[in-house]
């Protein structure tokens, strides 16, 4: 009896709330606020600008051009905090939405924070400081549409210092051995090379598999099919209809596949994870590393001179080179009370020479900014200097594209990892994987 | 509780003088509540609200914080159609025998042989040496064994140095052995757990009952099975169902140690949620994976409880 009434009555009060409440989260159909007419000036009033941004390297880095800002414009106080890019990228948005939100955020993924109306939108700004006249493939990761979903299209909502970029390192003195003189012009070509590794006894590819930099690979192998790389970067943006279900997906996969069956790849490659993979390729174990421009400074540190950097070679020799590319970006908080001193910020580290050079040796990245900028300077022959040529190249032909891994909030750890891992060993057939992509795909962005 | 519940009605029997004492005692149980009443009312907004409130977001399509979008069962659904969220699901089950079965059998037979033990330094060391992994937070337990079982790890030496060579692998990065080489990390963190609790109930048994057994004439596995055993029924319950729980809600050390890889062969309800909420703001399919986790928590934990109520 009592417990039949304790369940009634918990059925009740279940069922009460159910019916009753009105749907969780806040509303915010109300749609963007109309812009506020802008400055380019920091005024002359005392400001703090609050700075959220990534443990690590991030840190020193951001911190060096808060003081680059502050020593230009006495006023402005630039305050870092930092939290760590696991803990950050899933809190931003509750960070935004909170009542102590920072000015500026540094922001990996956009996910909702548009939808839901966090970011301050930027185009007034981007016409007001001029960097609609730049070079425009550098703001299209971050520009969303009207739906709040779709990018590369649309409004301007965070910009950033640099870029990452990547591409293939080599060992040289093993390129040697294996009879390589310069840079394979094909994926044919680059082929040929792992078989004769291979042939000599030596690991071809040194890559981490356990978390996700197969992927780097694969997709450079399926932007080398003709006209597959605007087809991958509408898929990253999110563009109505994209589909990575294609041949040149199913092709890039069966190549992959068969270079993990040769053993081009490492036998334990889902084991290998991003700290393992450059250790052992700095041991000499791999003549070449897929990775990006971060692990430039770290090659470099450890062996000068020792390691070189190439773009995945094209299909078709004289081809279009392709490289995945991530801006650092940062965002303005909506709810941010200093937007203008915030812009003047994110257009100074664009564009001030010190800053952009900060962004190459303390940050790791390459900067953009202005068509007619200085590059940077390097050490001659340094795997840095080669990045950050690659990437002005790169910039000029239009060849960035986003990383799939970015291309909805969780296609990397719950799609592209654990499915490669699976055609790596065996257990999924190219067909499969390129369906399975697709359709996990269209699950994140609810189609 | 119960057991309060059942004296208190076999101590009702209406008896008609006593309507006085009856009424006497309705106010007594309504000042009873006032005394509960913070406590309660803690435990309402702490726990009772968010389990509701995780109820109700089951029912919705909602990302954490724009609108949401009431979906009706879909995301209840989704749990029973989507193979990876089922698979999830399998995995725990599996993790039941390493984190429950193993810890509470090894642990019975480890408490036996450390009660027979003279006290003293060996005992000590072999009790201290049990229970350490249990002090380790298992974030660092779960690094500790990702280097262990990696290709030039310990477990991977041990193995070539005694000729085994070819069964070295890279445990964790292997489609068939990812899952038990996880499951061993859980038989390690709780062993000593369990093999403390038990040698804490041994040493209640009385030890006249021991006594007794020899007098009768048993031997040791009599001994441990007619003594031991059925003295031991209370902790065990408390074993199995603290071991049960930690392997259905299972977390850390797979985040730490495979992130649910090679392909989705270790992937658990605990870190699928975890990514549902906070990489994919599917909020309402977290809470709906979530709230089915509990109640499956809960059949399951019943019949272990009510197997230790019983006489």
């Amino acid at each position: 009896m009592r417990s039949l009434n304790l369940y009634r009555t918990a059925v009740g009060a279940v069922a009460a709330l159910l019916l009753a409440a009105c749907a969780p989260g806040g509303n915010s159909e109300a749609g963007p606020a109309p812009s506020k007419p802008v400055s380019t000036g920091v005024g002359s009033e005392p400001a703090t600008l609050r700075l959220l941004v990534n443990s690590g390297v991030d840190v020193p880095f951001y911190t060096a051009l808060g003081e680059l800002f502050h020593a230009k414009y006495g006023n402005v106080t630039v305050k870092v905090d930092n939290q760590d890019y696991a803990t950050l990228t899933t809190n931003v948005a509750h960070i935004l939405a909170g009542s102590t939100a920072p000015d500026i955020v540094r922001v990996s993924q956009l996910g909702n924070l548009i939808e839901d109306h966090l970011l301050t939108n930027l185009d007034p700004y981007a016409k007001a400081y001029g960097w609609d006249k730049w070079p425009q493939s550098q703001f299209a990761s971050t520009r969303v549409g009207p739906d709040g979903k779709q990018r590369g299209t649309g409004s301007l909502y965070a910009v950033g210092p640099g870029f990452g970029l990547t591409g293939v390192y080599y060992n040289k003195a093993l390129a040697q051995r294996i009879g390589m003189s310069r840079p394979p012009a094909t994926a044919a070509e680059f082929d040929e090379l792992l078989g004769k590794a291979k042939n000599a006894g030596l690991q071809p590819i040194m890559i981490n598999g356990k978390d996700g930099g197969s992927v780097y690979p694969l997709q450079n192998l399926v932007m080398s099919s003709a006209a597959a790389a605007q087809a991958v970067q509408d898929w990253n943006y999110a563009k109505p209809g994209a589909t990575i279900n294609t041949p040149a997906t199913v092709n890039g996969a069966t190549v992959l596949q068969r270079w993990g069956r040769s053993g081009y790849l490492p036998a334990d490659v889902n084991d290998i994870d991003q700290t393992r993979a450059p250790r052992e390729f700095l041991d000499g174990n791999g003549v070449f590393f897929p990775s990006g421009n971060w692990q430039a400074p770290g090659l470099d540190k450890s062996g000068a001179g020792k390691f070189g950097f190439f773009l995945f070679p094209p299909g078709q020799a004289g081809g279009p080179s392709y490289a995945m590319t991530a801006a650092a970006n940062l965002g303005i908080a909506a709810k941010s009370s200093h937007a203008d001193v915030a812009a003047a910020f994110l257009d100074f580290i664009q564009t001030n020479i010190q800053a952009r050079q900060d962004t190459v040796t303390l940050g790791g990245l390459v900067p953009a900014g202005p068509a007619d900028a200085p590059p940077p300077t390097a050490a001659a022959g340094s795997a840095v200097a080669a990045t950050v040529g690659a990437f002005q190249e790169l910039l000029k032909s239009n060849g960035l594209v986003g990383f799939m891994a970015d291309a909805t909030a969780s296609i990397h750890v719950n799609s592209l990892i654990p499915q490669t891992q699976l055609l790596l060993a065996g257990k999924t057939t190219p067909a499969a994987y390129a369906a399975k992509v697709q359709s996990d795909y269209e699950r994140d962005l609810r189609r | 509780m119960t057991d309060v519940l059942l004296r208190q009605r076999s101590e009702d029997p209406v008896a008609p003088r006593d309507v006085v004492r009856r009424s006497a005692r309705r106010t007594r149980n309504w000042a009873a509540l006032v005394w509960v009443a913070p406590a309660f009312g803690m435990y309402a907004l702490f726990v009772l609200y968010p389990m509701l409130q995780s109820i109700q977001y089951s029912f919705y399509d909602w990302d954490g914080i724009g609108p949401a979008k009431p979906a009706g069962l879909d995301n209840w659904k989704a749990i029973f159609t989507q193979p990876e969220l089922l698979h999830s699901v399998e995995h725990a089950f599996i993790l039941i025998v390493f984190y429950s079965v193993l810890p509470v059998g090894l642990g019975l037979v480890a408490a036996a042989l450390i009660r027979e033990l003279r006290p003293g330094a060996f005992s000590t060391t072999a009790r201290v040496m049990l229970f350490i992994p249990q002090v380790l937070p298992l974030v660092a337990a779960g690094i500790a064994w990702t280097w262990m079982y990696s290709s030039d790890g310990l477990v991977n030496q041990v193995l070539r140095a005694v000729g085994l060579e070819r069964h070295t692998r890279a445990w964790l990065g292997d489609f068939t052995f990812a899952l038990p080489a996880v499951g061993v990390i859980g038989v390690w963190v709780m062993l000593g757990f369990c093999t403390v609790l038990l040698l804490a109930g041994i040493g209640k048994i009385e030890p006249e009952l021991y006594e007794a057994a020899r007098l009768d004439g048993a031997g040791r596995v009599h001994e441990f099975l007619a003594v031991t055993l059925p003295g031991l029924r209370r902790e065990l319950v408390v074993c199995t169902t603290f071991t049960v729980i930690a392997a259905l809600a299972s977390f850390d050390v797979i985040q730490i140690s495979t992130q649910g890889g090679p392909g989705y062969q270790t992937m658990v309800p605990g870190v699928e949620i975890y990514r549902l909420t906070f990489l994919q703001q599917h909020v309402g399919q977290a809470s709906a994976l979530a709230v089915f986790l509990a109640a499956l928590v809960l059949v399951i934990i019943w019949p272990i409880q009510r197997l230790g109520r019983e006489r």
